[in-house]
């Protein structure tokens, strides 16, 4: 008897990941991986399918809570407080400056790549049945993703935080009804002041995390139940694809139960009757797979490591912005909200109910419900030329106007371009 | 237990869950309105009227309001807050009128819309003598644009 080995096999109950079985158990047996499948199909892990996006703007959520959390040791939540604990993170604190700059940057890479992951499944038709309400809560789980980055960038407290609060919440308050109630809610008062960075800073930290949480977990969940990731569109041929599309409702034989191999067993889902609500993986397609261990858990590596060099690299060289203490008595000209939500300043700056108000709510509803109202089953491009233009106009749409907001509105929001210098203005 | 019964009870209890829920809501939205706002009051003393000279508008950067002052008419003090999304307005001595940094909204001496995307004009407060002499504004109580207080 060897108590070391014991003590081993006590936490690590699989077969050595020399055999399949082993391989396989690594994956079920550990409650961190068995959110992955055993095996995945290999065009699944082409570079060229996803882009791994998902991963990306995962592992950058994961930067921001660590990250976060060591900000928490140094920071508190009222003014004028946080401002000095600011100062402290860029000159006092070990590491300040540097984690700052780490939270700061993968926050606006986070918001980038929620909507680079939602361009790429927009793109793939993978938002087609049976994938349908993974869609909507990735919706939620970008407007979850901005409201974390709104509530966080009142936190320093500096003119910058201040005022693009100020303008942020006052659009809020143009909602018909109930507008000025939540923004009082919001603010736990009438101006931005000490009980708002109060709550902004609750939000931030607890109640928007949490709800993050909760919600990948179930975004990650409705992959696996929906049968993985979606085939490559370059998979799809032209006279197949009205089959792939298909699932949910096979048209032939209802339910066929893929004959027992020699060296494998089977779970309740092949004994019980009736239509799987899921992709399933024939035989055939079996073929085309590989254990999620090595190759798909060493490519996600490669990918986390990429993305926290990255985010790290930036960090090095560039600071998080910074501007003079809070001062509700002066107005910065101009005075801009964060760089995601120039596009609706824009917008603002033109109507602030059509703008601010109805036009995101349209957007927001439109986008939960593009996988009902899509009637089209076919992921084929050449099939949906339509759905493409339309989501290309409107992602060029948001992209120009937050690019119109950011480098061409000077002071009093006047349409100067950014390599024109005016004197005076800061 | 009989149908009607069952019915009965089924009722009552899915009334009871609605109402719990109703209330807990109602009690939530009321637990986050403070009770007491810790803010600047809404009415202030700013002075005494010769503290205010003649001419272009005194800005009193705290209580964001502009003070008039116009030797034949008296007293008059509008809001400094721009009635589009909240940035404090400046007066230009150029052209007399008040311009905002955030959306480029105008506003004229009198602090009707002039130009951009505000869809209200600058309000005006009351200013009143208080018994010490002072000028007394009070944000709460909004005056149409020709309200004078004449010392």
């Amino acid at each position: 008897m060897n108590p070391i080995r014991d003590a081993w096999q006590s936490i690590f109950r699989r077969d050595p990941l020399s055999t399949d079985k082993g391989k396989s158990e690594l994956v079920f047996l550990n409650v961190w991986l068995h959110i992955h499948p055993a095996k995945v199909k290999k065009e699944n892990l082409k570079v060229k399918h996803t882009f791994y996006l998902g991963f990306i703007t995962f592992y950058l959520f994961l930067i921001l809570v660590t990250t976060g959390v060591a900000l928490m040791f140094y920071y508190r939540p009222y003014p004028p407080q946080a401002y000095q604990d600011m100062k402290d993170l860029e000159y006092v604190v070990y590491l300040g400056t540097f984690l700052r700059n780490m939270h700061r940057w993968a926050a606006h890479g986070m918001v980038i790549c929620v909507f680079l992951h939602m361009c790429r499944v927009f793109y793939t038709g993978s938002y087609k049945r049976p994938r349908q309400f993974n869609w909507v809560i990735g919706v939620v789980l970008f407007l979850l993703t901005l409201g974390l980055s709104f509530t966080g960038y009142l936190l320093p407290w500096d003119q910058l935080a201040f005022w693009a609060i100020t303008v942020g919440t006052n659009i809020g308050s143009y909602a018909p009804l109930v507008g000025g109630r939540i923004r009082e809610l919001l603010l736990g008062g009438h101006s931005v002041g000490q009980s708002a960075l109060l709550r902004f800073y609750v939000l931030h930290v607890a109640l928007l995390p949490s709800a993050m949480i909760l919600l990948i977990m179930v975004h990650f969940w409705r992959v696996r139940k929906d049968g993985g990731l979606s085939r490559p569109v370059w998979k799809l041929k032209a006279e197949s694809s009205a089959k792939l599309v298909s699932i949910g409702a096979p048209a032939e034989p209802a339910f066929r139960v893929v004959p027992a191999s020699q060296d494998k067993t089977y779970g309740l889902m092949e004994v019980v009757t009736g239509k799987p609500t899921f992709e399933t993986v024939t035989a055939e397609e079996e073929e085309d797979t590989v254990f999620s261990y090595p190759y798909a858990f060493f490519r996600e590596a490669i990918a986390l490591v990429a993305t926290v060099i990255s985010v790290m690299a930036v960090s090095l060289f560039w600071n998080a912005p910074l501007e003079e203490m809070a001062n509700p008595a002066k107005t910065p000209n101009p005075a801009k909200a964060p760089w995601y939500f120039l596009g609706l300043q824009e917008l603002v700056s033109h109507s602030a109910l059509v703008g601010g108000v109805v036009v995101p709510a349209l957007a927001v509803l439109a986008l939960v419900a593009i996988p009902y109202l899509d009637p089209n089953p076919s992921r084929r491009p050449a099939d949906r030329k339509w759905a493409i233009r339309a989501f290309a106009v409107f992602a060029l749409v948001n992209v120009v106007l937050i690019v119109i907001g950011t480098l061409f509105r000077g002071p009093g929001w006047a349409l100067v371009p950014p390599w024109v210098h005016i004197a005076g203005a800061e | 237990m009989n149908r009607r019964t069952f019915l009965n009870w089924g009722t009552a209890g899915i009334a009871a869950l609605c109402s719990g829920i109703a209330v807990s809501l109602a009690a939530v939205v009321r637990f986050l309105t403070p009770s007491v706002f810790y803010e600047p009051p809404q009415m202030f003393k700013i002075g005494n009227a010769a503290d205010f000279s003649f001419g272009p508008p005194t800005f009193l950067a705290e209580e964001k309001i502009f003070v008039f002052h116009n030797r034949e008419t008296g007293f008059a003090v509008a809001s400094a807050v721009c009635t589009h999304l909240g940035c404090t307005v400046g007066y230009f001595q150029t052209d007399g009128r008040f311009h905002c940094p955030c959306h480029g909204s105008v506003f004229g001496a009198d602090g009707a819309v002039a130009h951009g995307p505000a869809p209200r004009p600058l309000e005006w407060f009351e200013v009143t003598l208080a018994r010490d002499g002072q000028l007394s504004v009070d944000k709460d109580r909004v005056v149409p644009a020709a309200y004078r207080l004449l010392v």
